[in-house]
């Protein structure tokens, strides 16, 4: 193993999880402010990298785009097109109670993976996009890695920054009222339901920012990265070992849960040869084993969600639903 | 708890640094798999089939002064998140020196386009079938041994272009496999011929009956109807439907409905109409001894995707010992031991080609799968061929151009 592959295997991984934090960061809107059950991550994901790839991709025969536009405003679009497709979705579900929601995000996002798949005048179909323009792709392996994860990083600085500040600011107390105490926070005057669909097209928006930084990495798009596994319970993982309603805990459950996702398989690999293809297995079960430990013994997560004075006498998620 | 989590994910990390120090005298090339994931069914036997290539490399010499090669298994699970994470290992860890794999279209476009192509690894997959895959811009880096889902629509319509079918319908499944064959198709029968589609319909699996779809299909007066469905599933009730109420005179389907279930369920007798393609390339020499040598080492070798698997190991094998080991000549290499000229090389055969290569002699690769004369893009044609039902079951009407 020479130190350069060391340092390549490394960057590629802290973009991962730069990319995972978002899609937590989005998810910890939703679940950690509001306590809206969102398992249709995997769907606003996709809407964000089809629309980037389809806004910044070269004119293409057969589909609609791309538009050769600048990465930039693929970003912007993402996040747009994530955050309207929110928007009816949440119209129409955030009535439902959390496991009730639940159900029906996961419809979604199954329903947004079937449209993406069968639809080749959108999406390209089965085929998906490819040749996607990677930021800063023209240099070499390392350069090229080094100068996207700067990009990744300074998108994840600021979304962390803005939701921090949401977070402590006057509506992010709101939300988690609105998360506590439904009821109470009602009889305060509170719009409970336009709030609760604020934090989830917020979410959805970050989600869809995600998704597109993904695709930009990989250079393409197809609907097999639409797989609830690693799009939606992989970043649920994240953020209850993490810490639910910590938006620090969000990113560091992102890089534990994804090192440990990867490194993993290095470590399984040492097992003798005749038992490569049973130690991929192995993995899998590791970190299912992982998930029950902690949620078994720190069910708050790494870093449990702040709690300032006196302002909450009961513990943290003694009174969640 | 905190601790205990960094300290085991610490602990891996070391282990892994200190565990993964290669012993200087193998050669690494990475078998990428969707071992976990939607194929995970069929990904052992494909990757049992290139770690057979590597046996033989290593019981018939080595590559180059008798060096080890060595299979690194990775876990792509057929998805693009696992595609790359499992390629930036191979290729920065363990250092390999190409990659046979990974097995879903998607997750080889994603490690293409992130990992292997910045690096400059070559890469080989056994079953990635999908058209994109042919239009990346990988400098040449980027191959696969079985043929892209354009080919066999497109060659199908040209087959039966010239045999002189008419008006016909298209009825296809619904999934990337039913869609690609039946939009590939329809490129070249209704733009490339000027053949006529009278009707073109997507159904979905598992109905009981499709007796409305047959129904909307014959619309347009076509007396074909073309298939492009599993002939042990929802193609054979369409096939059947089909017959018992009259809609069309013939039949063709692509090679999914060259299936002896076919011919179980509905009697040779009542399908003298009916047609299909498939692959072929199974009479050959070379897959014999790829047969016979996986056999031997207790696989199945009608396992789907196993001879394109063991081809492509194989192959890397003989670009690496051509190369001289050089990673970033192994892709150049690849088209220079399978371009047609030189020496026949067959499966299993290391020692020999081993010892022309030294001679610097021109050497070339007839594989199990086929003949794997690369073209610029990395594609291998793919050689089809026209069934009818005989006595005797399938039987070759015409070679597929």
């Amino acid at each position: 193993m020479e130190f350069v592959g060391l340092v390549n295997y490394a960057l590629f991984m802290a973009i991962f999880i730069c990319i995972y934090a978002l899609l937590a960061l989005g998810l910890n809107i939703q679940w950690g402010f509001a306590g809206l059950f969102n398992a249709g991550i995997a769907g606003f994901f996709a809407v964000g990298a089809y629309t980037s790839a389809i806004i910044s991709t070269a004119p293409a025969d057969g589909r609609i785009g791309g538009f050769d536009l600048h990465f930039v405003i693929g970003w912007i679009g993402a996040m747009l097109a994530a955050g309207l497709v929110a928007w009816p979705i949440g119209k129409i579900c955030l009535r439902f109670r959390s496991d009730y929601l639940a159900i029906a995000t996961i419809g979604i996002a199954e329903i947004i993976r079937l449209v993406i798949k069968s639809e080749p005048v959108l999406t390209n179909g089965a085929r998906g996009i490819s040749n996607i323009p990677r930021p800063a792709g023209d240099l070499g392996y390392m350069e090229s890695q080094i100068a996207y994860l700067i990009i990744v990083l300074a998108v994840l600085i600021v979304a962390y920054v803005v939701v921090e500040r949401q977070f402590n600011a006057p509506w992010g107390r709101m939300m988690r009222a609105i998360r506590d105490d439904e009821d109470a926070a009602r009889a305060m005057g509170k719009n409970v339901e336009f709030r609760r669909l604020e934090a989830f097209i917020f979410g959805a928006a970050l989600m869809g920012l995600g998704g597109a930084m993904f695709a930009h990495f990989n250079r393409s798009i197809t609907p097999e990265a639409i797989d609830p596994m690693v799009a939606t319970f992989l970043i649920w993982i994240m953020l209850i070992l993490g810490g639910s309603g910590n938006n620090r805990g969000a990113i560091l459950g992102a890089a534990v849960v994804w090192i440990i996702w990867s490194v993993s398989e290095i470590a399984t690999d040492r097992l003798p040869h005749e038992y490569a293809v049973q130690a991929k297995y192995l993995r899998l079960f590791l970190i299912g084993l992982m998930l029950q430990l902690v949620l078994r013994f720190r069910p708050e997560g790494l870093l449990p969600e702040p709690l300032r004075g006196d302002q909450r006498s009961t513990k943290s998620g003694a009174d969640r639903h | 708890m905190k601790t205990k989590l960094f300290a085991l994910a610490a602990g891996m990390m070391a282990a892994t640094a200190l565990a993964s120090v290669p012993a200087q005298a193998d050669v690494k090339i990475g078998l990428i798999g969707g071992v976990s994931g939607p194929i995970a069914a069929m990904a052992p036997a494909m990757i049992d089939a290139a770690q057979l290539a590597v046996q033989q490399v290593n019981e018939q010499g080595g590559i180059g002064d008798g060096e080890k090669l060595v299979g690194v298994v990775g876990d792509s699970a057929c998805n693009p998140q696992g595609g790359t994470d499992a390629a930036t290992k191979a290729v920065n860890i363990e250092g390999v020196v190409g990659l046979v794999g990974p097995h879903c279209s998607g997750a080889v476009l994603a490690a293409a386009g992130s990992v292997t192509i910045p690096a400059g690894i070559t890469l080989i997959t056994p079953s990635g079938t999908s058209p994109e895959i042919s239009g990346l811009e990988d400098k040449g880096t980027v191959f696969r041994t079985v043929p892209s889902d354009d080919f066999q629509g497109r060659a199908l319509a040209r087959t039966m272009k010239e045999m002189g079918y008419g008006k016909v319908a298209v009825a296809y499944l619904n999934n990337d496999y039913g869609t690609g064959l039946a939009n590939a198709f329809k490129a070249e029968y209704v733009d490339e011929l000027g053949g006529d589609i009278t009707q073109f319909a997507a159904h979905e699996e598992g109905k009981a009956s499709y007796r409305s779809n047959l129904a909307e299909l014959a619309k347009g007066g076509a007396d074909t109807l073309v298939i492009f469905d599993y002939g042990d599933g929802t193609g054979l009730t369409i096939l059947r439907q089909a017959l018992e109420n009259g809609f069309f005179d013939k039949f063709v389907g692509g090679d999914g409905m060259k299936s002896d279930a076919v011919i179980n369920e509905l009697g040779a007798e009542n399908l003298s109409n009916f047609v299909s393609s498939s692959p072929v390339g199974e009479q050959s020499e070379s897959l014999d001894k790829f047969n016979e040598a996986f056999k031997g080492v207790g696989g199945d070798p009608d396992a789907i995707f196993a001879n394109t698997s063991y081809d492509a190991a194989f192959l890397l094998a003989l670009a690496v010992e051509k190369a001289g080991g050089k990673k970033e000549d192994v892709a150049a290499a690849v088209t220079e031991v399978s371009n047609g000229e030189g020496e026949a090389i067959l499966p299993g055969e290391w020692k020999k080609a081993k010892e022309l290569i030294a001679a610097g002699k021109a050497i070339d690769y007839k594989g199990a799968a086929g003949e794997h004369n690369f073209d610029a893009k990395g594609d291998v044609p793919g050689t089809y061929a026209l069934f009818e039902v005989g006595s005797n079951g399938f039987e070759v009407v015409t070679e597929m151009q």
